[in-house]
C-alpha cells in the first residue's frame, strides 16, 4: 500500500514519472485535472462559492492540518499567504528527495486554474527552500502585488534573512503567468 | 535503514485527505495510459521510490518486513491492522483499510482497481529481496501474505481482489 505519511515524496516521485513518459504537458494536465477538479474539489466548491472567505477557509484548514508555518493577511481586495515553512518541500528536503526539477511548480499547476475559473488571478514566488508567498485578487483589479511588509508586515518572508540567500533562485509568477524561473 | 520507514516526517500520522489525490492519481493515470500504464507505474513506484523498503526487506527478512508494515499502519490514519509474523510468512490482516474509509465517508468515487495496487506495489519491492505477496480480499478488508519466493506460490489469482467502490 502507499500511504499519506510519506505522500509528498511519492506525490514528488509521481512529477517525474508523468513528465517523462507523458511530457511537460501531461505533467500540466495532472494537475489541473487530477489534482485542481478531482483531489482538491472540495476546495474549488467552496472557493468559487465564497470567495476569498473561502479561501480563509479552505488554507485555514488545510495549512493548519499539514503543520505548515505560515501566515495570512487580507484586505477586502486581496487575501495573501506567507509561507514560511512549507510541510510538504521541508519533508522533500529533510529526505533528500528531488526526482523532478521544481516540486513547488504543483501548486501554482493547480491553484492556478482552480483561481481563475473563480474569477481571481495571482502573484507569488517560490525560493526552492520551503519559503513562498501569495496575493490573491479578482481579475478586475489591476494592481500589482504589495511592496515586502506592506501587506503582511513583519510576517512576510521576503523580509526573512533565508527568502533569497546565495545560490536560491526565486521563481516569479504576475498575474498567474510565469515571469522568471530557475529552469 | 535502521528506522523501518524509510522517509520520516515532523508530524506522526499522514493527512488523511492526501488518500484523494492517490486516488485521483490513479484514475487519471489509468484514463490516460490504461492499466497496463497504471500496472507500470504502481510497479515503478515500488522498484524505485520503495527501494530503501526493498533493500531492508532484503537484509532483514520476514522480520523486517513485519516491522515495517507496523510502523507504516502506525502512521496512517484510523488504520486497523494486524501484523502477524509467522515461521515462513507475515500476513496483514487489513480489518479497516485507511484509504478506502477516508474516500467513502468523503463520498468520494473510488477507482474500481484501487486495491490492486497493493499487490504490484508490494510484489514490485519484495520481488528484489527475494519474496512475494499474495492478497485476498479488499474494497475496505482483506488480508495480504508475505512470503518467501522459495515457497513457490501459485501466481496471484486477481480475482481475489475485489473492486473497490
Amino acid at each position: 500500500m502507499i500511504g499519506v505519511y510519506d505522500f509528498c515524496g511519492h506525490y514528488e516521485w509521481t512529477f517525474e514519472w508523468l513528465e517523462k513518459n507523458g511530457g511537460e504537458k501531461m505533467l500540466r494536465e495532472y494537475w489541473d485535472e487530477a489534482i485542481h477538479r478531482d483531489s482538491q474539489k472540495h476546495a474549488s466548491e467552496l472557493i468559487l462559492k465564497k470567495g476569498f472567505e473561502g479561501m480563509k477557509e479552505y488554507w485555514g484548514h488545510t495549512l493548519a492540518h499539514e503543520g505548515a508555518g505560515y501566515t495570512t493577511a487580507a484586505t477586502d481586495k486581496v487575501f495573501r499567504i506567507d509561507i514560511q515553512d512549507c510541510p510538504s518541500k521541508g519533508f522533500l528536503l529533510r529526505n533528500h528527495l528531488e526526482q523532478h526539477s521544481d516540486y513547488c511548480d504543483h501548486c501554482i499547476g493547480w491553484i492556478g486554474p482552480m483561481l481563475k475559473r473563480g474569477g481571481f488571478t495571482i502573484d507569488h514566488q517560490h525560493n526552492h527552500c520551503g519559503q513562498c508567498w501569495w496575493e490573491m485578487k479578482a481579475t478586475t483589479e489591476s494592481a500589482a502585488a504589495s511592496a515586502p511588509g506592506e501587506l503582511a508586515k513583519g510576517n512576510d518572508v521576503r523580509l526573512g534573512a533565508n527568502w533569497n540567500a546565495p545560490e536560491q533562485i526565486i521563481d516569479s509568477y504576475i498575474r498567474s503567468v510565469i515571469s522568471s524561473t530557475r529552469k | 535503514m535502521n528506522d523501518p520507514l524509510p522517509y520520516k516526517d515532523t508530524k506522526p500520522v499522514g493527512a488523511a485527505d492526501f488518500y484523494f489525490a492517490i486516488n485521483a492519481t490513479f484514475r487519471f493515470i489509468q484514463n490516460k495510459f490504461g492499466m497496463e500504464g497504471l500496472q507500470r507505474y504502481w510497479t515503478d513506484l515500488g522498484t524505485q521510490y520503495f527501494a530503501p523498503v526493498s533493500q531492508s526487506w532484503k537484509d532483514k527478512g520476514l522480520d523486517g518486513i513485519a516491522t515495517y508494515w507496523k510502523a507504516f499502519f502506525a502512521a496512517e490514519p484510523k488504520a486497523e491492522v494486524d501484523v502477524i509474523t509467522k515461521q515462513d510468512s507475515v500476513v496483514l490482516e487489513i480489518k479497516t483499510c485507511p484509504a478506502i474509509k477516508h474516500l467513502r465517508e468523503n463520498q468520494r468515487e473510488i477507482v474500481g482497481c484501487f486495491c490492486q495496487h497493493c499487490y504490484f506495489v508490494s510484489e514490485a519491492a519484495a520481488s528484489p529481496a527475494g519474496f512475494t505477496v499474495r492478497i485476498e480480499g479488499g474494497n475496505g478488508s482483506c488480508r495480504q501474505t508475505f512470503l518467501r519466493q522459495t515457497a513457490n506460490v501459485p501466481p496471484q489469482d486477481f480475482s481475489l481482489i475485489k473492486e473497490a467502490r
